[in-house]
């Protein structure tokens, strides 16, 4: 898959247009410049393993036929093409993420029966969640405005995220009430819209 | 539930982008945005926003196996089987049987199902043969070149604007669309891209903010937050109520 002159020089969301309008070698191309960071993001919500790819490939096919359903600008505000590639790619992974949990509650696995993917995520070392977002409001210079956010609210909004964990399996998590967990995670949104605002970020 | 208060659907289209929203809820705030441009307004915000937050996630390599699993379902066929019953459908190196054949049974499944491909309001349009009430505007230059479709459900509270025609971006300043009543002072709808098409959100629903609105306008602004049209006008055209 070498991409040619025309298709190189094209921005990601020229490529995406390119793509509704069919043109599989923008498609390709679009391929070529995002799939190791929409990977990361699948890989963060379900571990390494079949599930992730296998979300990877839905996330793409479903990209080309919705191409044309991608606007660059919502209410005057610029839409990153990365960033709606992103939500394509987090909606897959997390309709993964609960359909395997409810896969769990109905069929207990016998005992020593271990899902494989579980024991690569595990062996998945770092970075944190925390970290994660540490370092993406470092990157987006709003740190010292989500600092002033109490850790815990912090925190549950990072495992929410990177995790793709429900407000039950933050609270089971961080061992804290499931109404305090709610509601930190609102609090802790709120704040995001803030500070990304303040930035001149994705207000 | 009433999807009536701004903070609680913005609440809601956070927690459906962060992932917290589960459940029958999740599915109901999907058949809500499925109706309603507003909530898929707020719903790209949040993507946008949350979306930052990704960019700390390290990369990784997927097996070079799944793009060719995914250049098998969206690539068009290339080669072509021989003989067959089926091979009048597609001749040499064209495709176009199949394209026929394909066109066929997606029209079938239209024709029988429209459902799947449409949301309630578009079948309910399509069996009633018209287009849904709206205001629509057809904005061209001096030179009467097309250069933006504007439209707006009347009843909606967004407006969407398609570039048709090329469009210099201008050096300096923007480019913003504004509403001329027929007895009022000209008021701002939104900014204009400059390629492609972008979706404004209004403070009100169409039908209370353009039922007395005959012309559309673009002019080219240099300040931030201009109260009424101050630069040269570079499109024009009519507003027209689509009932």
């Amino acid at each position: 898959m070498k991409p040619d002159a025309d298709t190189a020089n094209r921005s990601l969301e020229s490529l995406i247009m390119g793509a509704a309008q069919g043109d599989h070698a923008c498609f390709a191309q679009v391929y070529q410049r995002t799939h190791t960071h929409l990977f990361g993001v699948a890989v963060r919500i379900l571990g390494q393993g079949q599930a992730a790819e296998d979300v990877l490939q839905e996330a793409y096919v479903s990209i080309w036929k919705s191409a044309a359903g991608y606007r660059n600008e919502v209410g005057g505000q610029t839409i990153q093409a990365m960033t709606w590639l992103i939500a394509i790619v987090r909606n897959k992974a997390l309709d993964a993420l609960r359909a395997r949990a409810r896969r769990r509650e109905s069929e207990l696995p016998a005992s020593g029966d271990i899902d494989e993917d579980d024991v690569q995520a595990l062996g998945n070392p770092a970075p944190s969640a925390m970290q994660l977002l540490e370092q993406a409001s470092q990157a987006l210079h709003i740190e010292g405005c989500m600092n002033a956010l109490d850790g815990s609210y912090r925190q549950s909004l990072a495992l929410a995220y990177y995790q793709g964990l429900s407000h039950t399996e933050v609270a089971a998590q961080m061992g804290a009430p499931l109404g305090s967990v709610k509601a930190w995670i609102r609090r802790g949104l709120e704040k995001l819209k803030t500070c990304l605002a303040a930035q001149g970020v994705a207000a | 539930m009433r999807y009536t208060q701004p903070d609680l659907l913005d609440h809601l289209a956070s927690s459906y982008v962060l992932g917290t929203l589960t459940g029958g809820a999740r599915r109901r705030f999907d058949r809500l945005q499925r109706d309603r441009a507003d909530v898929r307004g707020l719903v790209m915000q949040w993507e946008n926003r949350l979306g930052q937050l990704a960019m700390s996630v390290p990369v990784q390599q997927p097996s070079p196996q799944v793009w060719k699993a995914i250049a098998a379902r969206t690539q068009p066929p290339m080669a072509v089987p021989s003989g067959g019953w089926l091979g009048w459908l597609k001749p040499a190196g064209f495709g176009f049987g199949g394209l026929a054949a394909g066109v066929i049974a997606a029209s079938l499944l239209f024709a029988t199902a429209p459902g799947i491909f449409m949301t309630s309001d578009q079948v309910a349009m399509r069996s009633g043969e018209k287009l849904p009430q709206s205001y629509v505007g057809l904005l061209t230059d001096a030179q009467g070149n097309g250069k933006l479709l504007v439209s707006s459900l009347r009843h909606g509270k967004t407006m969407s604007i398609k570039v048709i025609g090329p469009i210099t971006p201008p050096a300096v300043g923007r480019l913003v669309l504004w509403a001329v009543p027929t007895d009022g002072p000209a008021f701002a709808l939104g900014p204009v891209p400059t390629s492609g098409s972008a979706v404004s959100l209004l403070p009100d629903t169409s039908e209370k903010l353009l039922q007395k609105v005959s012309k559309l306008v673009v002019t080219l602004e240099t300040s931030a937050a201009p109260a009424g049209p101050t630069g040269i006008v570079v499109f024009s055209g009519n507003c027209a109520k689509l009932w």
